[in-house]
């Protein structure tokens, strides 16, 4: 086969999809070659299409060896040449390439983003032979076929080069700083803890980190004051309720008090009534931050999870590209063929046949827009599968805020009722719906309680039944959750909508947080307060955003990828040469709790017999097989042990069994589905399970 | 020099960095606890080492100077 038509994709599901929108004559053909899938299409000419598996090609040291640093001279290289796991990718390079030799024409049909057009581009350079200027770019935002065949017939004459400078700058920048920082912090920790511990950070995840350590500190050091609240039990009429005193809060205890004794027991009047009718507008379509957000809310998907249900939906044509921040929904994606194709469930029938009903269909929308796509929305598209409940779920909350916004505003009436109690004010407040407008359909996401006041009115008289008076104390600060640490990485300006979710993460996974609501662990507040300490611009939110705005200028044409990356590496200099200088000091400070983080990732719970002792995996001296046994044994004092699999690695899932509530594990086994377990050999699941097992007598 | 109530290193004073905050915090909310309750800096050390709010760093140097008056006043006596 000669002079086709080569189209590259970011994804193997893309690059099917594209294939069949494309074709057609007959069937679309599947071929492989090393294990590479690719597609053959027709129409009018062949076309090939040949998926990438994301990233092919990477940034490294042009030097090679981990043990040094700073480390200022990079290119761009084939994946599999600088990453242990990345075998894969030299068998998909080589079938592009082959590929691309006898294609005519080639098309960038990558993700139209920053790291779509990144991709696109160091496949086009590097493994189709320069082929970058001689490319057409197809743009779209759903993998609909109607799209599709839209965006190859009127493709884009050349790819988006500024969008490509601003990616490669993106990436240079965060490898440097990654790259730099992290190997002055692991080189410090090993050279002078003993041990190797990999620690990471960079650009973003150092101020992420400081946003979490800051509100830590916040909160071990808060101390409480002590205030007062005082509410009033007043009848009027028939009924008795329970009104607020003007001042929430009271200072001093004799305040109260004293307000309690001029209020107790004698007459009061309603003063006033204030009803006031107001709208609550729909919301705005999704962008991928409020998407993560409301998905941590509802389900407690962290942003990472949310993320990668959001692009399955996309890959398979259901909603449309989720790495966007647009809050906006252009004429041209048709909303009523998507509103008539939503009609075809039921679920959605009946608010998507009332939106049609009215003359004018228009979403409302948000401030927020992306040049290089719309917010997210349904294609209205049904499922080619049985969809799991968690792609259920986020299908349905997507297209529900779909039909909201073109919903009317909801109609409430709220009442504040002031009584006058021998001078001093108390306050009821009444909230109703009048109209459910875009709530109905928001619904079960949209919760609205009504909090009914009878009728009263002004000069009624009442009785006062009692004042109560209750004490109590501030609080200290909320610790972070996924949903709220991305919020305030977006109003802080750091990370991108594609990153911030793998930033989390990754603070997990390097131990420098823990649990849901996140805690700062000591290595967390170790790794800061060096960063802090020697180079402490690195981990200025105001620098981060400063720089992030440099990139989008980038992307603007306003700014030159190679000032910035100068910036970054005068930055840069500066601060290695500064760890270096105190590499003992920091080895020593990170030792301690490098140490109790390796110590609590063997540590799976408390002991069950007990009860003080914690347990943790230990290996036989003997044997040198794995064991859980109790740190009490050190003490002498329980000698609680039981077996575990000795083949994976184990984890703790810092969850109890639900059935006996001993501490659960996990088991990992390379190529193998996770395997979680009660290790209680009494355990009644396991009781039940055996008696299943057993044949019958 | 270690901090009296952690492994840390003492910065400048007689604490640590994140034990010289909670002293500040705890010195710093005397007056409203004193205008509020009308107690003394001891009753005010005792109310912050038992209450559920107070953070774990400000509990320990309530404790730590509740130890320390007790110390002081004995050797007074």
């Amino acid at each position: 086969m000669k002079n086709y038509t080569l189209i590259i994709t970011e994804k193997p599901d893309a690059a099917q999809r594209i294939a069949l929108a494309l074709n057609t004559q007959g069937k679309i053909e599947r071929r492989e070659e090393g294990g590479v899938p690719y597609y053959i299409a027709t129409r009018d000419r062949d076309i090939v299409v040949a998926p990438s598996l994301g990233h092919l090609y990477t940034i490294a040291e042009e030097r090679r060896g981990r043990d040094y640093y700073p480390v200022f001279n990079f290119r761009w290289v084939p994946r599999h040449s600088t990453e242990r796991n990345a075998k894969r990718i030299r068998d998909w390079i080589a079938t592009i390439s082959k590929l691309a030799k006898n294609a005519e024409t080639y098309i960038d049909a990558c993700d139209y983003d920053i790291e779509g057009s990144v991709i696109g581009y160091c496949i086009l350079k590097y493994a189709c032979g320069n082929k970058e200027r001689k490319s057409k770019r197809m743009k779209y935002s759903t993998l609909t076929k109607e799209e599709l065949e839209k965006s190859y017939v009127e493709p884009l004459p050349h790819l988006n080069f500024a969008l490509i400078e601003a990616g490669k700058a993106r990436h240079e920048v965060d490898w440097l700083y990654g790259v730099n920082l992290s190997r002055a912090l692991t080189i410090s920790a090993k050279n002078w803890s003993g041990g190797y511990t990999t620690l990471t950070t960079g650009r973003v995840q150092g101020p992420s980190l400081k946003f979490i350590v800051n509100r830590e500190k916040a909160i071990r050091s808060f101390v409480p004051t002590p205030f007062w609240e005082i509410r009033a039990k007043i009848k009027i009429g028939r009924y008795t309720f329970e009104a607020e005193y003007e001042k929430a809060r009271i200072e001093t205890e004799a305040e109260a008090h004293a307000i309690q004794r001029s209020c107790q027991g004698v007459d009061a009047k309603v003063e006033k009534i204030e009803v006031k009718r107001y709208q609550v507008d729909p919301p705005v379509p999704y962008d991928l931050g409020s998407l993560q957000r409301e998905a941590y809310i509802f389900f407690r998907y962290a942003p990472r999870r949310t993320l990668n249900i959001a692009q399955r939906l996309y890959l398979e044509a259901l909603i449309s590209y989720p790495r966007t921040s647009s809050q906006r929904l252009p004429h041209e994606i048709d909303y009523r063929s998507i509103l008539k194709n939503l009609s075809r469930n039921h679920k959605y029938r009946e608010f998507t046949q009332s939106i049609l009903s009215s003359p004018v269909v228009r979403p409302r929308e948000g401030r927020e827009s992306d040049p290089a796509h719309p917010a997210i929305y349904p294609t209205g598209k049904m499922a080619e599968r049985d969809l799991d409940f968690m792609e259920a779920r986020i299908l349905d909350l997507v297209t529900r805020r779909f039909i909201s916004t073109f919903g009317e505003p909801a109609v409430k009436e709220s009442m504040k009722i002031s009584i006058n109690v021998n001078g001093h004010n108390f306050y009821m407040h009444g909230k109703r719906n009048l109209e459910d407008g875009w709530q109905r359909f928001y619904e079960p996401y949209a919760k609205s309680q009504e909090v009914i006041i009878p009728e009263i009115s002004e000069k009624q008289s009442a009785i006062v039944r009692k004042i109560i008076v209750e004490g109590k104390f501030t609080r200290p600060p909320a610790r972070y959750n996924p949903g709220s640490l991305l919020r305030k990485m977006e109003q802080a300006g750091i990370g991108t909508k594609a990153t911030r979710a793998n930033i989390i993460q990754a603070l997990y996974d390097r131990k420098y947080i823990q649990d849901e609501r996140m805690i700062a662990a000591d290595l967390g507040f170790q790794v800061l307060e060096t960063l802090e300490k020697h180079c402490p611009r690195v981990v200025s939110v105001e620098f981060t955003s400063e720089l992030e705005e440099k990139m989008n200028m980038i992307q603007a044409r306003k700014e030159r990828k190679e000032t910035v990356l100068l910036d970054a590496v005068e930055t840069l200099k500066s601060a290695t040469e500064k760890l270096k200088e105190k590499d003992k000091t920091i080895g020593e400070r990170l030792s301690s709790p490098i140490l109790k983080a390796k110590l609590e990732r063997r540590i799976v719970g408390s002991c069950p017999t007990c009860s003080s002792g914690k347990l943790i995996i230990l290996h036989s001296k003997k044997t040198r097989k794995r064991f859980l046994g109790c740190t009490n044994y050190f003490k002498a004092k329980c000698t609680t042990s039981f077996p575990l699999p000795q083949k994976g690695s184990v984890r703790s899932l810092n969850r109890s069994c639900r059935i006996c509530g001993w501490p659960k594990i996990q088991i990992r086994v390379k190529r193998r589905r996770f395997w979680t377990l009660c290790f209680n050999p009494d355990c009644p699941s396991k009781v039940r399970r055996r008696r299943l097992e057993m044949p019958s007598m | 020099m270690k901090c009296p109530l952690c492994d840390r290193i003492v910065d400048k004073k007689d604490y640590c960095t994140l034990h010289s905050q909670a002293y500040r915090n705890l010195v710093k909310k005397f007056e409203s606890w004193r205008k509020a309750r009308k107690i003394s800096w001891q009753e005010y050390l005792n109310e912050i080492a038992e209450n559920q709010f107070t953070g774990e760093w400000a509990k320990e140097m309530a404790e730590h100077l509740m130890r320390l008056g007790e110390k002081e006043s004995v050797a007074e006596s």
